[in-house]
């Protein structure tokens, strides 16, 4: 932008200036579940120093922040503190998924750990890595401010508050290699 | 035709004799306590056993507060470190419940066993002698299913409230009960998410949604 101009003005897009300031002040919810949270830490620390992309206003409020970073495993009672914490983010909001554990449940392949927040919350950027490193975080974050600048606009912000449909699935087994028996809730009574 | 998935138990190790333990310490070594035991309490002291250089007794169910009193009164068997199930997957006497105790003045260290069977899960909890055993007896409780008698708040320890199944136990599906553990709603006045894995079967949450109303709106 060519601020020397003799004119005075510049044109430009609502939608750059308010992502361009977005993308800077992005408040992260620090979700932190487990080990990771200790690299989210780092990520927030000085020697990394997220501050040099805007994000080091680290709210332990959710209804001032708009990126909620969920680090380690979540647990299926866990899970429903998450989705409230989250429903409570004001719009617009942005999730990351750091973490084996948190992108597709990771070693924790049992029945009390949810396979992966993405069955519950609408996940943006995933991180792979046990735990990922706090460089692999901040570049989540670069993702996530790239996402803002391209694909987010302020018209989406008519969209969002309105009522959307609940997306279903019909099938409620498990995935299970061919000629298993399919587990159901009575099994247990069957045997 | 796939092969099924198949049950596997951890083979037992062979026993091996004590000297062979280079961490056993004089401290497990406790015949002596188990003798006083048998001669205050005599049938109800079962077998004892010695592995890797340290003394167990497996004593019975129905008379378990009554030694446990007895331990910590005139034994000086104060500190009770832990206590958990065991799911031995038999026909007879499928559980097992083993306390770890702690004699602090005399350095020394039992471990008490007790079997239950399947068909009677009610075991006498402990509660009353070493408040310890409190958190350790909800957890049995909850992962196996066994009912403490006595205990002043048989809650679940890990899992919902709600929850139906005991999850340590053998039979138990490694993944869970599909339907058991719901996740939650969608959007916030969507119904629970019952298919655990919704995002494999095509379910995306949605990014918005109508904003929660307050409550002076309501």
């Amino acid at each position: 932008m060519a601020f020397d101009m003799k004119e005075g003005y510049l044109t430009t897009t609502v939608d750059a200036v308010l992502n361009w300031a977005r993308s800077n002040s992005l408040m992260p919810m620090p979700m932190g579940l487990a080990c990771c949270a200790i690299e989210m830490m780092a990520f927030a620390g000085p020697k990394y120093d997220v501050a040099r992309f805007g994000s080091e206003a680290m709210r332990f409020s959710p209804r001032q922040a708009d990126l909620m970073l969920v680090a380690g495993w979540c647990s299926f009672k866990m899970a429903h503190t998450i989705r409230r914490v989250w429903d409570q983010m004001p719009d617009p909001k942005w999730c990351v998924a750091m973490g084996a554990c948190a992108s597709t449940g990771g070693m924790h392949r049992c029945y009390g750990v949810v396979q992966g927040i993405d069955n519950f919350l609408p996940v943006d950027v995933y991180i792979s890595g046990c735990p990922p490193r706090p460089e692999a975080v901040l570049h989540a974050l670069m993702d996530i401010q790239e996402k803002i600048r391209n694909e987010y606009s302020v018209v989406d912000d008519y969209e969002f508050g309105q009522e959307q449909p609940v997306p279903t699935t019909q099938n409620n087994a498990l995935l299970l290699p061919e000629g298993e028996t399919i587990i159901t809730p009575n099994v247990l009574e069957n045997q | 035709m796939p092969e099924t998935l198949k049950f596997h138990f951890t083979p037992a190790d062979p026993p091996r004799p004590d000297e062979a333990n280079p961490h056993a310490k004089e401290s497990t070594q406790v015949a002596d306590v188990i003798d006083q035991l048998r001669d205050a309490f005599g049938e109800a002291i079962g077998e004892q056993v010695v592995y890797a250089g340290e003394h167990t007794v497996f004593v019975d169910k129905a008379r378990l507060l009554e030694i446990a009193q007895h331990l910590k009164a005139e034994l000086g068997f104060v500190y009770f470190v832990d206590c958990g199930g065991v799911d031995r997957f038999t026909d007879e006497d499928r559980f097992e419940v083993f306390y770890n105790l702690v004699n602090v003045a005399d350095r020394k260290r039992l471990r008490l066993k007790v079997r239950v069977d399947e068909d009677d899960l009610h075991v006498p909890s402990v509660v009353s002698v070493w408040k310890a055993a409190d958190w350790n007896e909800r957890e049995v409780y909850d992962m196996m299913g066994l009912i403490f008698d006595g205990h002043p708040d048989l809650r679940r320890m890990y899992m919902p409230e709600d929850f139906d199944y005991f999850p340590q136990r053998k039979e138990f599906p490694l993944l869970g009960i599909p339907g058991s553990l719901p996740l939650p709603p969608q959007t916030p006045r969507g119904p629970l998410t019952m298919d655990p894995y919704a995002a494999a079967h095509g379910s995306k949450p949605v990014k918005s949604y109508e904003e929660p109303k307050s409550e002076e709106e309501e």
